[in-house]
């Protein structure tokens, strides 16, 4: 449904006295959404993931590389011919108390986008304020309650349904959640993800989940695809179970090391992980070199003079970037109850 | 240079911590007591309106108006009742014997000074006669954290990473030799790798430095990783305590047992994680009366409506729910075995 190829992008920062600096934000990224599928980008803050999402949303544009949207390159289209493709993909990012205006009533939140798409449908314009009802129920709340609130009226919970809604008032194909559930409460969580699984398999909406916390993509469906992202290369991608439990890039294995284990309920996985740890600035980088080198506890001279691409090898079911893949269990497992 | 006594322990009792709203004065803490053991780690876990980081800012006597201590007492060994402390005392005592690491440290550091220098600045408002020989603590704090100490000391905050900042929160906190130190929230907003370096870094100078540490979070992994005892939070009381292990493998007030089941695990089978009904209460809708988590638990009887939950302690353990009172035995399989567990170990 939406296909990337080569995506990369470079910002440029302007840096005082000494002139501007690159800063490789994506280094030629090649993704895959299907239709209804489910696919997550994971990865640390600033290894490219959020500007990958707004690439897909049309918000931000590649330096090379091509987006297709239903087999159309948008490339090939002119910025307005543009526009009603990726209006298919809407963005929901992870503040739910910024992403709604405050002196608006849920209900005058909806209305608007939906009146434009009444205008678009040819539809009266009294279909909005059922469809606006209707969407609501959808998203698991009661439109009796939350349609004459204002957003601060409402918990952190339910304005990230109503955020939800909102991007689903112009019925798009797929959604881009970033981080979309880091600033929940914890018990609630899990509410959001099963809403986002729910609107895969019963609007056949495709989720781009994008997180630093590998275990929330697992509840968006197991049928997904994971990308691991490390400093704007994907470095290992596979479905989202085999990634977990059977890691092979050192960058994953770390990511996966990290995650703290529920002492008590889990004992940690007999293979952790452990990166060196990031240098003060951008020394220690091989310039021609595996990005990971530099952190990685298994380089070798070879990953210090070349850099891995992503490719498969052999009997294993995700692709990698690493010249020395191996399968480790650095995933916590749950203690066996009595 | 470092102090001769042990770690203090503390312990707070009946503490009531109110807001002035519209509405009239409103509990965030109500009736809470909790001991921190001299040299362990306690966690406070608890979601958003659960009274935690109240709760924190109490141990210094910090809650700012329109909030206010309305009863209750919070004993610090070597200090005394610090809700009775005020004016020169409170402030010589915030720094010197309760370090706090504050939320968001990464951002509370003065942008327009080095490091160094807000280090001495400190020195010179606790009337430090040494100020060399503190900066030498600061520098061997930072490198004990893994960091290049001098560098760091010539740093403004914009030339350090989320990471590193949260390590100089800590250097800041200690370098008075503080035995007490509370850490709101210590790696929110912080990458997963970082925040297990934090976290290591938090039990090592814990023992090496003979602290008494309390952790506020809302996260289960974090006091999972570095507490000895838990405290689980909600509406400003507290539902359940006990050792970190025990609590999380027998978990049994149902409001811990629903949060335990609603954190997204990397094992496991999905379908049996659920979301809590309903939301955490806000500081304008906590019931007054009866148990603050009626309306989301599972387990609601009429008697929930109008008394508050009995406190049920059992061994190190404690749980205020009416529905553990009489049903011990069948309700909670977990805890015979627990306590038989614990019986093993000392044979």
């Amino acid at each position: 449904m939406i296909n990337g190829t080569g995506i990369t992008k470079t910002f440029r920062q302007r840096g005082g006295v000494l002139g501007a600096r690159e800063v490789p934000a994506l280094r030629g990224v090649d993704f895959a959404v299907p239709k209804g599928g489910a696919v997550s980008f994971i990865g640390e803050s600033g290894c490219g993931k959020t500007t990958l999402g707004r690439i897909v949303a049309g918000l931000e544009t590649c330096d090379s590389g091509e987006i297709v949207i239903d087999d159309v390159a948008m490339s090939s289209l002119s910025h307005r011919r543009r526009q009603p493709y990726f209006r298919r993909v809407q963005l929901i990012h992870q503040d739910p108390y910024s992403a709604l205006n405050p002196t608006r009533t849920i209900h005058q939140a909806l209305a608007a986008p939906l009146a434009l798409r009444a205008r678009q449908t040819g539809r009266p314009r009294s279909w909005a304020d059922g469809r606006a009802r209707e969407l609501l129920g959808l998203v698991g709340l009661d439109p009796g309650y939350v349609l004459p609130r204002y957003p601060h009226q409402l918990s952190g919970g339910m304005r990230q349904r109503v955020v939800i809604a909102r991007a689903l008032t112009v019925d798009p194909e797929v959604l881009v959640a970033d981080e979309a559930v880091s600033m929940i409460d914890v018990s609630l969580r899990l509410g959001i993800l099963a809403l986002l699984k729910d609107l895969r398999e019963r609007l056949g909406v495709s989720v781009l989940f994008i997180t630093h916390d590998v275990a929330t993509a697992r509840y968006i469906g197991t049928d997904g695809e994971l990308y691991v992202i490390y400093r704007g290369q994907v470095v290992e991608r596979g479905p989202v179970e085999t990634v977990i439990s059977a890691p092979v890039h050192p960058y994953t294995q770390a990511l996966l090391s990290a995650i703290p284990v529920l002492h008590g309920l889990e004992s940690p996985g007999d293979q952790r992980v452990v990166p060196v740890e990031a240098s003060v600035g951008a020394s220690g980088e091989y310039s021609d070199g595996c990005l990971f080198a530099p952190r990685c506890p298994f380089r070798t001279e070879r990953c210090e003079r070349e850099r891995p691409a992503l490719s498969r090898n052999g009997d294993m079911p995700q692709e990698h970037a690493c010249f020395h893949p191996e399968r480790r269990s650095v995933v916590a497992v749950p203690v066996s109850r009595r | 240079m470092a102090p001769e006594q042990g770690p203090p322990g503390v312990r707070i009792r009946g503490l009531t911590v109110v807001y002035r709203t519209a509405a009239g004065e409103l509990p965030a803490v109500s009736g809470v007591d909790l001991d921190l053991a001299p040299g362990t780690i306690t966690g406070v876990v608890g979601e958003s309106g659960s009274g935690k980081s109240t709760l924190a800012l109490s141990l210094l006597n910090a809650v700012q108006p329109p909030g206010r201590i309305a009863a209750g007492s919070v004993e610090i060994d070597g200090l005394g009742d610090v809700v009775a402390l005020g004016g020169e005392g409170l402030r010589r005592a915030r720094g010197r014997h309760v370090g706090y690491v504050f939320q968001a440290a990464q951002n509370s550091l003065n942008p327009l000074k080095t490091v160094g220098k807000q280090v001495l600045d400190l020195g010179r408002s606790h009337g430090v006669e040494n100020p060399r020989g503190l900066l030498a603590d600061a520098r061997d704090l930072l490198g004990r954290m893994g960091l290049d100490g001098a560098r760091v000391l010539d740093s403004y905050q914009h030339e350090l990473s989320g990471g590193m900042r949260q390590r100089v929160g800590i250097m800041l906190a200690l370098v008075l030799n503080a035995r007490l130190v509370v850490l709101d929230e210590p790696t929110t907003a912080l990458d997963m790798i970082t925040q297990a370096t934090i976290l290591r870094i938090v039990r090592e100078v814990h023992a090496e430095r003979g602290l008494t540490t309390l952790v506020i979070t809302h996260d289960l992994g974090v006091v999972a990783e570095v507490a000895d005892r838990l405290a689980v939070m909600y509406g400003g009381r507290v539902a359940e305590q006990g050792p970190t292990r025990e609590v999380l493998a027998g978990p049994r007030h149902p409001y811990t047992r629903g949060l335990l089941g609603a954190v997204p695990r990397l094992v496991g089978d999905i379908g049996e994680a659920h979301a809590l009904p309903g939301r955490p209460p806000t500081l304008a809708d906590i019931p007054a009366d009866g148990c603050v988590f009626r309306g989301r638990c599972p387990l609601r009887m009429d008697v929930c409506e109008t008394g508050r939950p009995p406190v049920v302690v059992s061994g190190s353990r404690s749980a205020a729910c009416h529905a553990l009172r009489d049903d011990d035995g069948h309700d909670d399989g977990d805890g015979p075995v627990v306590a038989a567990a614990t019986g093993e170990e000392q044979a």
